[in-house]
């Protein structure tokens, strides 16, 4: 009787079991984020919008952000971060896509060489990576040696202007921009190109209706991770940029770290968040509507 | 004997023979939170020498680092000295006696001038700002060259001087963004004492006032802005004092302000080549300052420390101050080998000026940030 009846009792424990410890599990992450970044974020956004007030108070004002776009130095810097950004994303595409199409499609030993070439960069640091751009791209640096060898005239150096961030980031970015691209190319079938080829259909009609249609999700997550680590870099801006106009990485710990002015660095934090966040929501919503369609698609 | 009776054993040997060291020596305990290579001379240098004339000493070097990691130890030996309790601090290498508030009121500091220092009287007198802090070890900006485009006999010896010398050189002077390094900002320093009389005396720690103090600096500004134009690339600051340390080793430029420290180990590691020339403006240096070394009196050791303060102004660390931590000696340079004397005869500081720390680094920082540094043109 026991022996009949434990299996029979025992199951609906198990699934209550199964239902609870994915949660449990899920729940950890969830409660150090909440803890140590939503609710840092939310608490620094609620206190942008609060400036002392008459005796000791405190009163509802978005004079903190009538402050920061008022003032041309720090509206400089902001524009000068979303220019870095719109650059550096748009060429490390423009050099990701065709590498991650070659990779993805080409055959024999070449490919797996270019393919580590191309991940080396993850493995530098980025410090290592400014000096090494100082010693060649810079001024009488291996380049201008070079340059100089061969009876050319001296190349006008990028190291402390705005593009010495931009090459540097897309030095530092190519890895994951090639990575994530080669991930939206597995969803596009050798099959379906040679297909397409059959029917006398060019590289370029190949790309734009084969290629590009089947990569959507996969180009905005490229996309919105390139600009959250851009918008938000610090060392190569700090190192290889100009002295003015800032990025805002660099200028929201100089106003912080050096001027110990408080408020004006959680404003300029809350608006590098803000600009973030949509590019955070178009990954979220990138990878949901892959998710119900890849769902949609295994009913089917 | 097996694994666990081996660990066992070797525990209680190494506990014996901890205690044994512990018992036959003193625990002197000497603190310092300044950059590695400063700890690393007190561990290397300073403490085998120490402990070989005096056997029953172990000097104990803690790093307090992360910056006021000392202001800690003091607050708890000025509470020691109320409870009459053991403040278990000997010595601080590098601390300002007039930092934690009522410390000098409650006598915590020892009177170094007045404690039997034999060698006190070889110090630089420019270097003693209280009776209660031991300068041993200076560093000042100072113009590092390259004598192989510029020679000595040719080099700037005046702020007027070297402003001609960049306007008539363009692009052959850097230096750095001054949040971002001393040498950059001592240099932006001089530029502010140029155009307030050369009068350091003119800004104090406590006399910053928003609005009228800014007004001194500008003036400031505008010579740095006069010769922005006639910088490297037409007014670009580099990222720190080894940014542009590098420049000046590429031969990307011909001088920058540098640190003398930094200048004298980078030309002792092949780092500037030996062609590299070191010079101090005569007319009014460039900031600099010494370390300051403190003594409480209620140290354990009190008698020690006096010796340990005695032994760092000898003759043999001085001239390892130098020659191991390319940093300026606190005596004066007489007391220290004829040699030594004439190979650093130009980088041998006339007068120390500082500049006070507090309000006016915010103020001189982003004032550059906002006016100076935009100033670039691209054309």
């Amino acid at each position: 009787m026991h022996e009949a009846a434990s299996p029979l009792s025992r199951t609906p424990a198990v699934s209550a079991r199964s239902r609870v410890l994915p949660l449990l599990l899920v729940a950890t992450p969830v409660l150090l984020a909440l803890w140590l970044v939503i609710w840092p974020a939310a608490e620094a956004v609620i206190l942008t919008f609060l400036v002392p007030g008459e005796g000791g108070t405190e009163v509802w004002s978005t004079a903190n952000y009538a402050r920061f776009f008022g003032d041309s130095y720090s509206v400089n810097n902001f524009t000068n971060t979303l220019w870095t950004t719109a650059v550096t994303t748009t060429i490390l595409l423009v050099i990701g896509l065709p590498l991650a199409i070659y990779l993805r499609f080409a055959k024999g030993q070449l490919p797996a060489t270019v393919q580590s070439l191309v991940m080396f960069p993850m493995f530098v640091p980025s410090i290592i990576v400014a000096y090494a751009f100082i010693r060649t791209l810079g001024p009488n640096g291996t380049v201008d040696i070079f340059l100089h060898a061969v009876g050319l005239p001296r190349m006008r150096t990028p190291y402390l202007t705005p593009w010495g961030p931009v090459i540097g980031l897309v030095w530092d970015g190519l890895p994951l921009t090639v990575l994530l691209l080669l991930s939206g190319l597995g969803n596009v079938t050798r099959p379906a190109v040679d297909a397409a080829r059959d029917v006398g259909a060019g590289w370029l009609a190949i790309l734009v209706y084969i290629i590009l249609p089947r990569m959507r999700s996969s180009l905005l997550v490229t996309l919105s991770f390139n600009v959250l680590g851009i918008f938000s870099s610090f060392t190569l801006p700090y190192l290889l940029g100009p002295a003015a106009p800032e990025m805002m990485g660099p200028f929201m710990q100089r106003t912080f770290g050096d001027l110990q002015d408080v408020g004006m660095a959680r404003t300029q934090a809350v608006i590098t968040f803000a600009v973030c966040l949509l590019f955070g929501a178009l990954y979220v919503w990138s990878i949901a509507k892959g998710r119900t369609k890849s769902a949609a698609g295994g009913k089917s | 004997m097996n694994r666990r009776e081996f660990l066992v054993a070797g525990a209680i040997a190494g506990l014996a023979a901890s205690t044994r060291l512990a018992s036959a020596a003193v625990r002197f305990d000497m603190y310092t939170d300044s950059d590695a290579n400063i700890s690393d001379f007190w561990s290397n240098v300073i403490k085998p020498a120490f402990e070989a004339s005096n056997a029953d000493v172990d000097l104990n070097v803690v790093i307090a680092r992360t910056g006021g990691g000392t202001t800690t130890v003091v607050e708890r030996a000025l509470a020691a000295l109320a409870s009459k309790t053991d403040p278990q601090l000997d010595f601080i290498e590098e601390f300002d006696p007039l930092s934690v508030k009522g410390a000098v009121e409650a006598g915590l500091w020892t009177d170094l001038s007045k404690a039997g220092l034999q060698n006190y009287g070889k110090l630089n007198k420019d270097a003693i700002q209280t009776v209660w802090s031991l300068p041993y070890r200076g560093s000042q900006v100072l113009l590092a060259y390259d004598t192989t485009k510029l020679p000595k006999d040719k080099v700037p010896k005046t702020f007027a001087d070297l402003v001609a010398w960049i306007k008539a050189n363009p692009g052959e002077f850097i230096y750095n963004r001054p949040d971002k390094g001393g040498s950059g900002g001592n240099f932006v320093r001089r530029a502010i004492h140029e155009a307030n009389g050369r009068d350091p005396g003119v800004f104090k720690i406590d006399n910053y006032k928003k609005g009228e103090s800014d007004e001194l600096l500008a003036k400031g500004f505008a010579i740095l802005n006069d010769i922005a134009p006639s910088l490297y690339d037409k007014g670009s600051y580099t990222a720190g004092n080894s940014a542009s340390l590098q420049l000046l080793a590429q031969g990307a430029v011909t001088m920058i302000p540098l640190w003398s420290d930094m200048a004298l180990q980078a030309i002792a590691k092949g780092v500037l080549p030996e062609t590299t020339g070191l010079v101090q403006l005569s007319d009014l240096a460039l900031c600099g300052g010494f370390s300051a070394a403190v003594v409480p009196v209620n140290a354990a050791n009190h008698a020690v420390a006096v010796k340990l303060a005695d032994f760092l102004l000898s003759a043999d660390i001085q001239t390892k101050i130098i020659t191991d931590l390319g940093g300026f000696p606190a005596v004066n340079w007489s007391e220290l080998p004829a040699d030594l004397q004439a190979k650093y005869a130009d980088v041998i500081p006339a007068s120390i000026p500082t500049f006070p720390g507090g309000d006016w680094d915010a103020a001189i920082n982003d004032g550059w940030y906002r006016t100076v540094a935009p100033s670039l043109s691209r054309s």
